[in-house]
């Protein structure tokens, strides 16, 4: 479920890029390019070293048709490694990687209105530790949808616009089954348990920006095709699956003196009408009911700051914490028992940096970071909730 | 010397980010037993990786016809690959119409001479082949008088074959308390290639790139540093056994 809310709130990112994507007056056709590429060692406080890198490649193309029509295509490839990851999203080793491409038609209304309808597709791949094929992952996916962008231009001189998009989504995860339904039908030839994490997904987001400082309200429905409610009596009633996300984001990207931050935070409501039942073992005769057991509300901080020492050399520091409370979950002690607190998880990070600016388009970052993550569910037999960590890489970044 | 001093201490800094205490809980035998089990469970890949180090991905310098290049790190020390690539541009940018793109075509191979010694001494093997070959073509074109893009397609293959027989004792030869087997496999992909130039200095080019197995998705980032004879690069391969290989290649370019 989390890869799906991270996967719609790329979408979001990726609208942000393409509209950054701006023609030259004098060209038919504007390239668009943009790479980075990390590569860190993983140090964590429970377990063994590990590795993991993020790969991010966007390719691009706009044409100028006319003064007014222009056309844009971009293809998006994306891979994330092995790294730690917030409580309750992902294991360490689960890797993903994705193949997006979008078109967008753009026509100026007027000088300060533009509408921007596009259509996009994606492929995703998931891993995991087992180090299965890449078209076997269970959480495949592949998704198709359209989107419609309208932008309205309050200020040219201080770059002030607003944007009001909605997007669609058709998703489908091909792979997708539930193993322990299909142990229990087995006799059924009726394929049951396929599916149950197709969706559709619709967003709405109102977006404005100026001067170098952006902000945001977004609100994303998922609505699944077949998964169904469980209830309290532990069986799927006819109730089907849907969660709702609203959030609210902020930041800028300024310089002062030596000194440059692009501090961001945002903060999220999550809801789900999906209930829980937890079984303590399989074959548990006496599973306990947890009702609205995915709400919860987040709030990230980053607070990157780059100390520019000289034009080419900087030193950079970073804080960035993430708070997740759920509303009606309990944590768990050590023996998988409920306890009376409701779940809190966090989880902060402290990097140093330095960078180097290879020259106007390119640069290169070295890292190293400290992680805490806490929280006070202490049942930790499938997911690490309470550990530190170590990590330090290299990053590279070129755009276009 | 005030620069190298600044890198220096640059560089110092960056030492001290990595808690030196943190390698004391490392357990690096059970590290290297993973690395020894994903190499016997896909030795292909893992040779694989060394040999897109080798692979010239590269578009030709502007006003170059051709190049020739030779990987020396990690490919012929340690792995002895004796290897030869080369380029050979079939029309410079902008040369047939304005805006068309420089086309070079790209091919190169090599061959494991550790394979061939071995052969040749062991009481074990009876037959080694290690190598491959490439062959692919490269779209470039300048979007900035500072910037190229380019665009490829490459098709690789690899053949490792590796078959054993009995000692003097009627033994085969045993790993981790197992009998080896011969080993026949080998990889085949065709790959797309997207990358960037821009120059970090006189004569000097830098790079980023991806290549991309359509078949396999096998995939690996690649960032190169190179001038008149040499290339330094650090290729990325997030899903191989040895993640980031240090690459230094020498060629000439005519």
């Amino acid at each position: 479920m989390k890869k799906l809310i991270l996967s719609a709130l790329l979408t979001a990112g990726l609208a942000g890029r393409l509209c950054a994507a701006a023609a030259e007056d004098s060209k038919i056709f504007t390239p668009f390019f943009d790479m980075t590429l990390s590569e860190a060692a993983f140090l964590p406080s429970e377990g063994n070293i590990f590795s993991g890198g993020n790969i991010n490649t966007q390719v691009g193309l706009l044409s100028k048709i006319t003064q007014k029509d222009q056309l844009f295509a971009l293809y998006n490839f994306n891979y994330t490694g092995q790294g730690f990851t917030p409580q309750d999203s992902k294991q360490f080793t689960d890797r993903s990687m994705s193949h997006g491409f979008n078109f967008e038609y753009r026509r100026l209304i007027n000088d300060r209105i533009r509408v921007r309808p596009g259509i996009g597709f994606n492929r995703g791949y998931s891993r995991t530790g087992a180090n299965e094929a890449w078209k076997n992952g269970l959480y495949n996916m592949n998704s198709a949808g359209a989107q419609l962008a309208a932008d309205y231009t309050f200020d040219e001189e201080k770059n002030g616009y607003v944007t009001l998009q909605y997007l669609y989504r058709s998703v489908e995860f091909p792979n997708y089954t539930d193993l322990l339904r299909e142990f229990q039908n087995a006799g059924n030839s009726a394929e049951t348990s396929g599916g149950l994490q197709d969706q559709t997904m619709g967003q709405i987001s109102l977006r404005p920006s100026w001067n170098k400082f952006f902000g945001g309200l977004t609100y994303t429905v998922q609505n699944y095709k077949n998964q169904k409610v469980v209830a309290n009596t532990g069986v799927y009633g006819t109730t089907k699956q849907k969660d709702t996300d609203t959030a609210l984001d902020f930041g800028f990207h300024h310089r002062l003196w030596i000194l440059e931050m692009y501090p961001m935070v945002s903060y999220t409501i999550h809801t789900s009408n999906q209930n829980f039942m937890k079984y303590k073992f399989l074959g548990d005769s006496s599973p306990q009911f947890a009702a609205d057991y995915y709400n919860f509300k987040e709030m990230n901080l980053s607070v990157p700051v780059d100390l520019n020492i000289t034009s080419k050399w900087a030193i950079g520091g970073a804080l960035s914490l993430q708070r997740r409370a759920y509303d009606k979950r309990y944590a768990r002690n050590a023996d998988n028992d409920f306890i009376s607190a409701k779940q809190v998880n966090t989880m902060s990070t402290l990097t140093g940096s330095i960078r180097k600016r290879i020259n106007e388009v390119a640069m290169v970052r070295l890292f190293g970071s400290f992680i805490v993550a806490g929280s006070n569910n202490k049942f930790e037999r499938y997911m690490p909730y309470n550990y530190t960590g170590n990590s330090f890489g290299i990053a590279y970044q070129l755009s276009y | 010397m005030e620069k190298n001093m600044k890198r220096l201490i640059l560089i110092f800094l960056a030492l001290f980010l990595v808690k030196s205490p943190a390698f004391a809980s490392v357990d690096w035998e059970s590290k290297g037993m993973q690395i020894v089990g994903e190499i016997i469970a896909n030795p292909a890949g893992f040779f694989y990786d060394f040999q897109q180090d080798l692979e010239g991905t590269t578009p030709l310098p502007p006003g170059k016809r051709f190049g020739i290049q030779t990987g020396l790190f990690p490919t012929t020390i340690p792995m002895t690959y004796t290897n030869v690539s080369a380029k050979v541009r079939l029309h410079g940018e902008g040369r047939i119409a304005p805006g068309v793109p420089q086309l070079d075509l790209i091919g190169g191979y090599w061959d494991m001479l550790a394979a061939k010694m071995a052969t040749k001494d062991s009481e074990t093997v009876d037959k080694a082949k290690f190598g491959g070959y490439y062959v692919g073509g490269i779209l470039s074109t300048s979007v900035s008088p500072r910037v190229r893009t380019f665009w490829g397609y490459k098709h690789s293959v690899l053949k490792a074959k590796l078959d054993f027989k009995p000692d003097a004792q009627g033994q085969l030869p045993q790993f981790m308390g197992t009998d080896l087997n011969d080993i026949d496999t080998g990889f085949k992909d065709d790959f797309f290639i997207a990358g960037i130039e821009t120059p970090k200095g006189i004569g000097k080019l830098w790079s980023i790139q991806l290549n991309y197995g359509l078949k396999t998705q096998v995939f690996s980032s690649k960032v190169s540093w190179y001038g008149k004879y040499f290339e330094l690069g650090l290729n990325i391969y997030p899903e191989g056994v040895l993640v980031v290989h240090p690459v230094w290649n020498f060629h000439l370019n005519f």
